[in-house]
């Protein structure tokens, strides 16, 4: 170190030890009888510095842990959503095809409902009666569920709104058959007797 | 000046700072070489292990709507499911050592083909077939096309060897109805035919992309999200009326049986719009289910195939000559059933009768070929060439439809004896269903040629709406030709003998009928059967819809009374459909004879 001190003072070398200080302050020295008393740091701005650093990382820390903690919110929303989206996809093909014309033809024509002639107007203005004035016939232009020849694949196995047997393919024939052991409308055959209560 | 004394401690710092200064530099060299050198290199490697997560965003295909909006095509997702028979047989193996407490294969494939719909054993087999060619193959389709329920079943099993790919696909709502405008998409989502494959530059989507990069569990970090946005296809409008197509669809699917015949078709035009508000044939296609159907019956033949028209050609005939040869519906001709012309040229009528003096109104009542043929040379070949252009025949529509065919209208200079006579009652010359409308429909709506359309207009995602361009209207005929004409039209179907079966209650309606012959192949025509055609307009006095009936060999009823049923059912539900108002006007009955 000694080297150090005098390679960077040149103007010092081969001077003595005690260099001269000629524009150096004045300083009373007198002798002490005890040691001085200490100054104290000014403690309050100590704690107010190691505070304010504490603060400030504490911010930074809660600040990055909110954010992070949106993302795990974030992704927690994107779930559901993807969830809800799956259900909506799942109902829309349920019910895709109901609303289909031809679907709804098969359900009037399955109440019995006709598709005939052309309709009468009545005018308003002076009571007119426009048109044929006919009676609906009973017979339809077109049998929409008899003879139903527009096909929808998404419905075709979907049973009719009106009439829960039927499909599109067509009404079913109406045939009694009463399952094995099931509750026909048939009286249960009489064995022994008529069944007589019991009186006293 | 450094002494003895200072020298070797001095030399010694020298030395333990080089040391310390080549440390320094290793580090910052390689630092460097970190940071700025190799970082990309780096930063690709760290994202490709670990942080890089992206997602493909899908632009949904573009809906097909009719005139009112309802959907006709519309998009869904759907999943190809797949399996990883490592996967299985390592998970396997552990179940049986008792390491792991998971299902085995054999039980969860009976789950996977319920799901599914597929048998147990074609599940097992597809594992099994996937592990026979390669012990470690880690991929085998399970199931593509997979719909949404049955893919969340799936991811329900919690399974980790069975995964699941969405891709867009396409749903038809409302089934067969305009199947055969609309057309279908392959399973890959390609557009295949019609509509959907012509106006692909209209719907298609294109998709975009989401990247960012991800912490553990796949959670995003946050400001490291890019996204390029997909964009949507645009909406397809048609002027197609949805129920008016199923009703027409439903109705020539019953006369075609009815009728025996091979194919039937309906095509209500607009004729004050040019607009086809129905284009309905049998058999047709289902766009859900398109392998249903045969490949002939998978494109619409209404725009494709071409016919001889037979009598509906005397219609515009009878234009011409009233247009510039100066007749009128009572200008009279004689004719008998069989006459012979200049340069051999020989017609005959379709029933035998003495000579006639028919008006004009009379041949087209009786349909008499004799008779027209004597009309139209009242004006040159030239002239009568000239008005077939300007109707439009030859010339094929600006409806939209790919591939439309034109009919074909034989060049003047071609027309030899027989041929300048054929052609005036439709023999000789061929055209399509929509050249035929917007002809009756130039002829019945004062004269003036509409265009025929089918594409309404598309409406891209952004809001811009694009209409086709269609063609100019056009003036074929004068006004008085056209009132002249639909007179006697209108007498057509009061006084033919299929007038009671045609008639429509409360509304006056005129048409011509058309049986044409069917050419075998082989340059002849065939015996017995015929391409039978009805067209009609509605109200006759201010005509707003005409439609056009026909049937390709109906065998039950072999002449063109075949569709007569058909023209009244079509043409009462236009007529309801539209609220066109009954006539209040009575029709003047034209004399058949001079």
């Amino acid at each position: 170190m000694s080297t150090i001190a005098n390679a960077t003072t040149p103007a010092r070398v081969g001077r003595t030890a005690a260099p001269e200080r000629s524009d150096a302050p004045r300083r009373r020295l007198r002798v002490l009888d005890a040691p001085g008393r200490r100054r104290r740091p000014k403690l309050f701005y100590g704690i107010v510095a190691v505070l304010g650093a504490f603060l400030i990382a504490a911010a930074q820390m809660s600040l990055s842990i909110m954010t992070t903690q949106g993302t795990y919110e974030i992704a927690a929303l994107t779930k559901e959503q993807r969830d809800l989206t799956y259900q909506k996809q799942i109902l829309y093909d349920d019910v895709a095809g109901l609303s289909s014309p031809q679907y709804l033809a098969a359900n009037a024509a399955a109440l019995g409902m006709v598709i005939n002639e052309a309709p009468s107007y009545l005018r308003l203005s002076d009571g007119a009666i426009l048109g044929p004035s006919e009676v609906a016939m009973g017979t339809s232009s077109v049998d929409a569920i008899g003879r139903a020849a527009v096909p929808n694949a998404l419905i075709a196995d979907t049973p009719l709104v009106t009439v829960p047997d039927a499909t599109m393919d067509g009404l079913p024939v109406d045939v009694a058959e009463t399952p094995d052991g099931g509750v026909g409308n048939t009286p249960p055959p009489l064995t022994d007797g008529l069944p007589t209560p019991s009186t006293h | 000046m450094t002494t003895r004394s200072t020298r070797s401690p001095r030399r010694r710092t020298v030395v333990a700072l080089a040391v310390v200064l080549a440390v320094l530099a290793g580090f910052i060299v390689r630092l460097v070489d970190i940071q700025v050198v190799n970082a990309d290199d780096h930063i690709k490697d760290s994202l490709n292990v670990a942080f890089a997560g992206g997602q493909k965003l899908y632009g949904a295909r573009g809906a097909i709507v009719d005139t009112n909006g309802q959907t006709l095509a519309g998009s869904i997702l759907r999943y190809d499911c797949q399996l990883s028979p490592l996967l299985i047989t390592q998970i396997d193996e552990q179940v049986l050592e008792k390491k792991s407490d998971a299902r085995l294969w054999a039980d969860v494939s009976n789950d996977v083909a319920e799901i599914t719909g597929q048998t147990p054993e074609d599940v097992r087999a597809i594992v099994g077939a996937a592990l026979a060619e390669n012990p470690n193959s880690q991929y085998a389709i399970l199931k593509q096309g997979v719909s949404t329920e049955q893919f969340r079943a799936l991811v329900d099993l919690k399974t980790p060897y069975i995964s699941c790919v969405s891709h867009p696909a396409r749903t038809y709502p409302d089934g067969a109805v305009a199947g055969n405008l609309i057309g279908f998409v392959g399973s890959d989502g390609t557009p295949l035919e019609s509509l959907e494959k012509s106006q692909d530059a209209c719907l298609a989507a294109s998709d975009g992309e989401r990247t960012y990069e991800q912490g553990k569990d796949g959670v995003v970090i946050p400001g490291t999200e890019k996204e390029t946005p997909a964009t949507d296809g645009g909406t397809l409008q048609l002027t197609i009326d949805r129920d008016l197509q199923w009703y027409m669809q439903q109705l020539i699917a019953e006369q075609t049986q009815t009728m025996a015949a091979q194919r039937g078709a309906i095509l209500v035009y607009e004729v004050k719009t040019g607009k086809v508000r129905a284009a309905a044939e049998y058999p047709t296609v289902d766009p859900n289910d398109f392998a249903a159907a045969e490949v002939k019956d998978r494109t619409s033949s209404i725009f494709t195939d071409w016919f001889e028209p037979g009598s509906t050609f005397k219609g515009l005939t009878a234009a011409t000559v009233i247009d510039a040869g100066g007749q009128t519906p009572g200008s009279t001709v004689v004719a008998s059933s069989l006459e012979n012309f200049d340069g051999g040229a020989r017609v005959r009528d379709s029933f035998q009768h003495p000579a006639y003096t028919y008006t004009l109104t009379g041949v087209l009542i009786d349909s008499s070929n004799a008779g027209i043929s004597k009309f139209s040379q009242k004006v040159d070949k030239q002239t009568r060439y000239d008005y077939f252009q300007r109707f439009g025949i030859g010339q094929g529509t600006d409806s939209g439809y790919p591939s439309e065919r034109a009919g074909d209208l034989p060049s003047v200079d071609q027309w030899g004896a027989q041929t300048t006579l054929n052609t005036s009652f439709g023999q000789g010359v061929t055209t399509t269903m929509p050249e035929l409308a917007r002809a009756y429909g130039a002829i019945v709506n004062g004269g003036v040629r509409m265009p025929l359309q089918i594409i309404e207009s598309c409406t891209k995602p952004d809001g811009t709406v694009v209409t086709p361009d269609a063609a100019e209207p056009e003036r074929v005929i004068s006004e008085s030709t056209s009132a002249q004409m639909r007179e006697m039209l209108e007498n057509v179907f009061l006084q033919a003998p299929y007038a009671k079966t045609v008639a429509i209650p409360g509304y006056r309606i005129g048409g011509k009928t058309g049986t044409g012959e069917k050419s075998d192949g082989q340059g002849h025509y065939k015996a017995g059967v015929y391409y039978t055609t009805m067209v009609g307009f509605a109200p006759a006095d201010d005509p707003e819809y005409v439609v056009v009936v026909t049937l390709d060999e109906p065998t039950k009823v072999t002449s063109s009374a075949a569709n007569a049923t058909a023209f009244q059912k079509a043409m009462t539900q236009v007529l309801k459909t539209y609220r066109v108002m009954p006539s209040t006007t009575s029709p003047e009955l034209l004399p058949k004879f001079g």
